[in-house]
């Protein structure tokens, strides 16, 4: 009895070990198919990386602006001028300086005696300039109105050269100047300038250097 | 009522831009005992505040070598360059203050000079585009005045600088075509109003300070007309010029 009982205990094992080792050569494709349908073991972190951008400083070296005055023509009277400026800043002492202006010039004290002459057609009388400067703020400070304001201030000092037309002839003309400038906030400011162009002509009858002397009142934007 | 209404939201979408415009500076944080804040874009401004260590600061804007700054409280002045390139982010990386471009390797320039052209005064402007550090390509435009005529010359060619390592003084060569137009003052008229041109120029460049540089340039142009004979024109101009 004993040995029938073993008989089927280790037929029983035999049957189990043959099922366990049939399932051990299983394709692996099956295998796959049986493995529990779980979290996956592997965690992957879903963390979109920050793109850190800095603001960017903007640069206000620039400066553009409208001037008016008066311009005094040698010979020809002292008459209204209007023009546009724009400036570049290089450094707190230097600056780079573009002025296109003009101007209409009046009659010379011979015209005025002897109407009948005419020196310069009327169409010639357009005193049209450009010029190329360079700046230097020599006395740059604040300026006091009243106890509790102050405004930033520089006066500067100009040399360029460039282009008059007058009398319908186009003329090389060295230009300097003396100028302060009033910032009135920091992106806006005046200036009073006072400069000489001077170029060689023989309107008068001699050739010679004239000099004309311009007084301007100017509003410009820093941007 | 509707007027009101439209007020209100233009109100509001004006505090939203200022907002976001007030988003949009840079922020630091004061790495130095203290920061000082000057009155003016200038080395001799009085210090007016000063901004204790690990404070935040926002950048307003800049002028040449001089940032404008607000402090925390509200209060506002102008910080030079190198102490503001002390600073820190707020990730405690370094204040991204650009640096100046490099003289050796700047690649825009941007200049105006005097020379003489044909004998006759000139006026010269100039934008020069670098293409690598010791070759450049250079548009000028330029006005000559003399007693006979005005003279209009605009140029395109290419410049090689020698050595772009030599700061005060460096060498260069170049050649490329021109185009003048002549505007006749006295009679008899020019055969040609116009003419083409090659040129082929020496010079030399060098460094003054910050992104100011110093130029002059000898050139010899050959002037191609109709009249079967070349002619030859000399000019030679001294500039003055800012890099970027």
């Amino acid at each position: 009895m004993e040995i029938r009982l073993s008989c089927i205990l280790l037929a029983a094992t035999l049957l189990c070990g043959c099922s366990w080792f049939h399932r051990g050569h299983k394709a692996p494709s099956e295998i796959v198919a049986e493995e529990p349908q779980g979290e996956p073991s592997i965690i992957e972190p879903q963390v979109t990386r920050r793109v850190v951008k800095t603001p960017h400083i903007k640069a206000k070296d620039f400066e553009l602006g409208g001037y008016y005055g008066v311009l005094s023509i040698q010979d020809f009277g002292t008459n209204p001028l209007y023009g546009v400026r724009a400036a570049y800043h290089v450094s707190e002492d230097i600056f780079l300086e573009g002025f296109l202006a003009r101007s209409k010039a009046g009659t010379t004290s011979l015209e005025d005696v002897f109407p009948n002459i005419t020196v310069v057609s009327d169409s010639g009388r357009r005193f049209t300039y450009y010029d190329l400067d360079v700046g230097y703020n020599i006395l740059p400070g604040e300026i006091f109105l009243g106890r509790g304001r102050a405004f930033n201030s520089a006066l500067y000092v100009m040399v360029g050269m460039g282009d008059v037309k007058f009398a319908d002839k186009d003329q090389f003309a060295l230009n300097f100047g003396v100028g302060e400038r009033l910032l009135i906030t920091d992106w806006l400011a005046v200036h009073v300038d006072v400069r000489d162009h001077i170029f060689e002509t023989s309107l008068t009858g001699r050739t010679k250097n004239v000099d004309n002397l311009e007084a301007t009142l100017g509003l410009t934007v820093f941007f | 009522m509707r007027r009101l209404l439209a007020l209100v939201l233009l109100v509001q979408a004006l505090n939203v831009g200022i907002a976001n415009a007030a988003a949009k500076n840079l922020v630091l944080i004061v790495a130095d005992p203290y920061l000082e804040m000057h009155s003016g874009p200038g080395r001799g401004f009085p210090v007016v505040y000063v901004i204790e260590r690990d404070e935040l600061v926002t950048v307003l804007y800049s002028r040449t070598d001089w940032f404008k700054v607000r402090g925390a409280r509200g209060n506002e002045g102008w910080v030079r360059r190198a102490d503001l390139a002390r600073t820190l982010l707020e990730s405690g990386e370094p204040a991204p203050i650009p640096p100046y471009p490099e003289f050796a390797s700047h690649r825009w320039e941007l200049g105006a000079g005097y020379g003489v052209y044909n004998r006759e005064n000139l006026v010269t402007a100039y934008a020069d585009f670098g293409l690598t550090r010791s070759l450049d390509v250079e548009l000028v435009v330029q006005q000559a005045f003399g007693t006979l005529d005005d003279r209009y010359v605009a140029s395109v060619g290419v410049r090689h600088t020698f050595i772009p390592e030599w700061k005060w003084f460096s060498p260069t060569a170049g050649l490329g075509t021109a185009y003048q137009y002549i505007q006749d003052k006295v009679p008899p008229a020019p055969l040609q109003k116009s003419n083409e041109m090659a040129y082929v120029s020496v010079g030399a460049r060098g460094f003054i300070t910050r992104r100011f540089l110093w130029r002059a340039d000898w050139r010899h142009y050959v002037v191609f007309n109709n009249q079967n004979a070349y002619k030859d024109l000399e000019e030679w101009k001294f500039g003055l010029a800012v890099f970027f």
